[in-house]
C-alpha cells in the first residue's frame, strides 16, 4: 500500500460571496515532495494554502493533512495538526512589536510546552543560524530588509521542525539573487528535514528548481498538474505559458 | 429605511463583538503577558497626556469661574465648584474622550495593520486565539484603566485649580483642599469614576472591531483608525447621558 498523501484536496469548492475562488479542485502531494502552485493573480493560490492550515474552511469538499480531514476536525485536533505545519506568509507576517528572537520563541512557547526557556533559546538560535540571521536575534522586524524578513519568516516557520511547510510567494518583492537564496533555503529544508513543501509562486524559474510537481490554477480551476516537463506539453495554452521560463 | 437597517445591523455586529470579548475574558487560557503589555500601552503611556490635560483644564476652569463668582462674593466656592465639576462630569468625560483619541486610534490602526500584514493569520496558524490575544486583552485593559486615569485627571485638575488660585489669592493648600472636599461624598465620586469602565469597554470594543474586521489594505488601516476615534467618542458622549441619568436614579442626592 502506498504512503498516505501529506496533503489531499478532494472536490474542494470555495467562494467569497458571489466570487468563486476554487471550483472542484482535487489533487494530492506525497510526503517529502515539493509542489509549486502557479497561476495568475487572484486565481485562488493563497486561499489554497490557507485551506491547508485551516485558516479558511471550504464550502464543500475535503482537505486532508496526513490523511486527517481538517475541515470537520475539532479545534483541538486542528491544533495538533498545525503543530506539524509551518507557514511562511507572503509578507513574512513577523509580529512587529516583538524582537526577532521573540517572534521565533512564540510558536515554541505556545505549541511545545515541554521546552524550558533555555531549550527555547537554543532552538531559536539554531533556527536563526540556519537562515544566517543569528546576529540579528534582538532586532525588531522593522530593522530588517525584505530578504531578511523572508528568511526570518522562514526561520519561524521551521522552528518547530514541521513535516509540512506552506510558503506563500517566497520571492515576491525580492531581487533575483535574494529570491534564489530563499529557493536554496527551501531546497535545504526539503533535503534535511524531509519536509513536504507547498509553495505558491509567480516565479517560474524558482518553481522549476524546487518543485517535484507543479499545479496550475486558473479562475479557481486546476487546469494542470504534473512535472514541469509534462506541463510544457499541455494542451492548455495558459499552462504552457505559465510553466515556460521567459 | 435601508440605511436604518444597515445601521442597526452594524450596531448588532459591534455589540456581539463586544459581548464576545467580555465572555472570552473569563475563558481560559488567559493572555496575561499580552494583557500587561496593554496595561502599559493604554495606561502608563496615556498618563502624561491625562495629567497635562487635567492640569491645564483645572487652571482654565478656575480662571473662568473666578471672574463670575467674585461678582457675587462667592470666590470661596471656587474649589468646591472645581471638585464638583471634575469628579462628577468633566474628569470622567474628558478622560474618556482623550483616551478614545489616543488609544482608540492606536488600537484600530494597530490591529488593522496586523490584519493587513497577515500577522493575525500567523497567530491563528499557531492555533492561538487571535481574538483573545489582541482584542480581549485590549478591551479588559481599557475597562480597568479608564477609572484609574480618571482619578489622575481629577487630581491633576485640582492641582491646576489650586495653582491658579494660589497665584491670585495666595490660598493655602489646606484651605483649598478643605473647601474642595467639603461637599464631596463617596456617592458623587465613586459612580462617576466607575462609569468610565463603560467608556473603556466602548473604546476597546469599537476600535477592536474596526481593526479586527478590516480587509482593505493600507486604506483600511487609515479608515479603522479614524472610525475608531469618531464612533468611540460619539458613543462615549451618548453613553454618558444614559449613565448620568442612571446615577441620578440610583443616587438621587447626586442630582441635587
Amino acid at each position: 500500500m502506498s504512503d498516505p498523501a501529506a496533503v489531499q484536496f478532494e472536490h474542494v469548492f470555495k467562494a467569497f460571496g458571489n466570487r468563486k475562488v476554487l471550483d472542484d479542485v482535487s489533487f494530492k502531494v506525497n510526503a517529502g515532495e515539493a509542489l509549486c502552485i502557479l497561476g495568475r493573480s487572484g486565481t485562488g493560490k493563497s486561499v489554497t494554502l490557507k485551506l491547508m492550515i485551516g485558516l479558511l474552511k471550504p464550502d464543500s469538499g475535503k482537505v486532508c493533512i496526513d490523511s486527517e480531514d481538517i475541515v470537520h476536525s475539532s479545534e483541538e485536533d486542528l491544533s495538533r495538526v498545525r503543530r506539524h505545519i509551518g507557514f511562511l506568509f507572503q509578507s513574512a507576517a513577523l509580529f512587529d512589536s516583538f524582537t526577532l528572537g521573540d517572534n521565533l520563541a512564540l510558536p515554541l512557547r505556545r505549541l511545545d510546552k515541554s521546552k524550558s526557556p533555555a531549550e527555547i533559546k537554543r532552538a531559536v538560535d539554531e533556527a536563526l543560524e540556519r537562515v544566517g540571521l543569528n546576529l540579528d536575534v534582538a532586532k525588531m522586524p522593522s530593522a530588517l530588509s525584505g530578504g531578511m524578513r523572508k528568511r526570518a519568516g522562514l526561520a519561524r516557520a521551521l522552528v518547530l521542525h514541521p513535516r509540512l511547510l506552506l510558503v506563500d510567494e517566497p520571492s515576491s518583492g525580492l531581487d533575483r539573487i535574494t529570491a534564489s537564496e530563499i529557493d536554496d533555503l527551501l531546497l535545504r529544508v526539503k533535503k534535511e528535514y524531509g519536509a513536504t513543501l507547498v509553495i505558491v509562486t509567480h516565479d517560474v524559474r524558482g518553481a522549476r528548481r524546487v518543485a517535484d510537481q507543479i499545479a496550475v490554477l486558473d479562475q479557481g480551476s486546476l487546469i494542470g498538474f504534473g512535472t514541469a516537463t509534462e506541463l510544457e506539453k499541455s494542451d492548455h495554452e495558459i499552462v504552457r505559458r505559465l510553466v515556460t521560463e521567459s | 429605511m435601508e440605511v436604518m437597517k444597515k445601521f442597526f445591523s452594524f450596531l448588532g455586529e459591534v455589540s456581539h463583538f463586544g459581548l464576545k470579548g467580555l465572555v472570552d475574558a473569563f475563558r481560559p487560557p488567559f493572555e496575561w503577558e499580552f494583557f500587561l503589555i496593554q496595561i502599559e500601552e493604554i495606561g502608563w503611556q496615556s498618563l502624561p497626556l491625562i495629567l497635562a490635560a487635567g492640569l491645564a483644564l483645572g487652571i482654565v476652569l478656575s480662571m473662568h469661574t473666578r471672574g463670575t463668582l467674585v461678582q457675587f462674593g462667592a470666590e470661596a466656592m471656587i474649589p468646591t465648584l472645581q471638585s464638583a465639576s471634575f469628579f462628577n462630569e468633566l474628569g470622567p468625560l474628558v478622560t474618556g474622550l482623550l483616551v478614545a483619541g489616543r488609544v482608540g486610534a492606536g488600537i484600530g490602526a494597530g490591529i488593522a495593520n496586523m490584519r493587513v500584514t497577515e500577522q493575525i493569520d500567523a497567530i491563528e496558524s499557531l492555533s492561538v486565539d487571535a481574538f483573545k490575544m489582541l482584542v480581549v486583552t485590549r478591551i479588559v485593559a481599557c475597562i480597568l484603566i479608564l477609572p484609574m486615569l480618571t482619578l489622575f485627571m481629577d487630581f491633576a485638575s485640582l492641582a491646576g485649580g489650586f495653582l491658579s488660585e494660589y497665584l491670585v489669592s495666595h490660598i493655602s493648600l489646606q484651605l483649598y483642599l478643605d473647601r474642595a472636599f467639603k461637599t464631596v461624598e463617596w456617592a458623587n465620586f465613586i459612580p462617576p469614576t466607575l462609569k468610565t469602565s463603560v467608556f473603556g469597554f466602548i473604546i476597546g470594543t469599537v476600535s477592536g472591531f474596526f481593526g479586527y474586521t478590516t480587509d482593505e489594505g493600507s486604506e483600511g488601516v487609515q479608515r479603522a483608525a479614524t472610525n475608531s476615534v469618531v464612533l468611540s467618542s460619539l458613543l462615549i458622549i451618548l453613553a454618558d447621558v444614559i449613565l448620568v441619568k442612571g446615577i441620578f436614579f440610583l443616587f438621587p442626592r447626586n442630582a441635587l
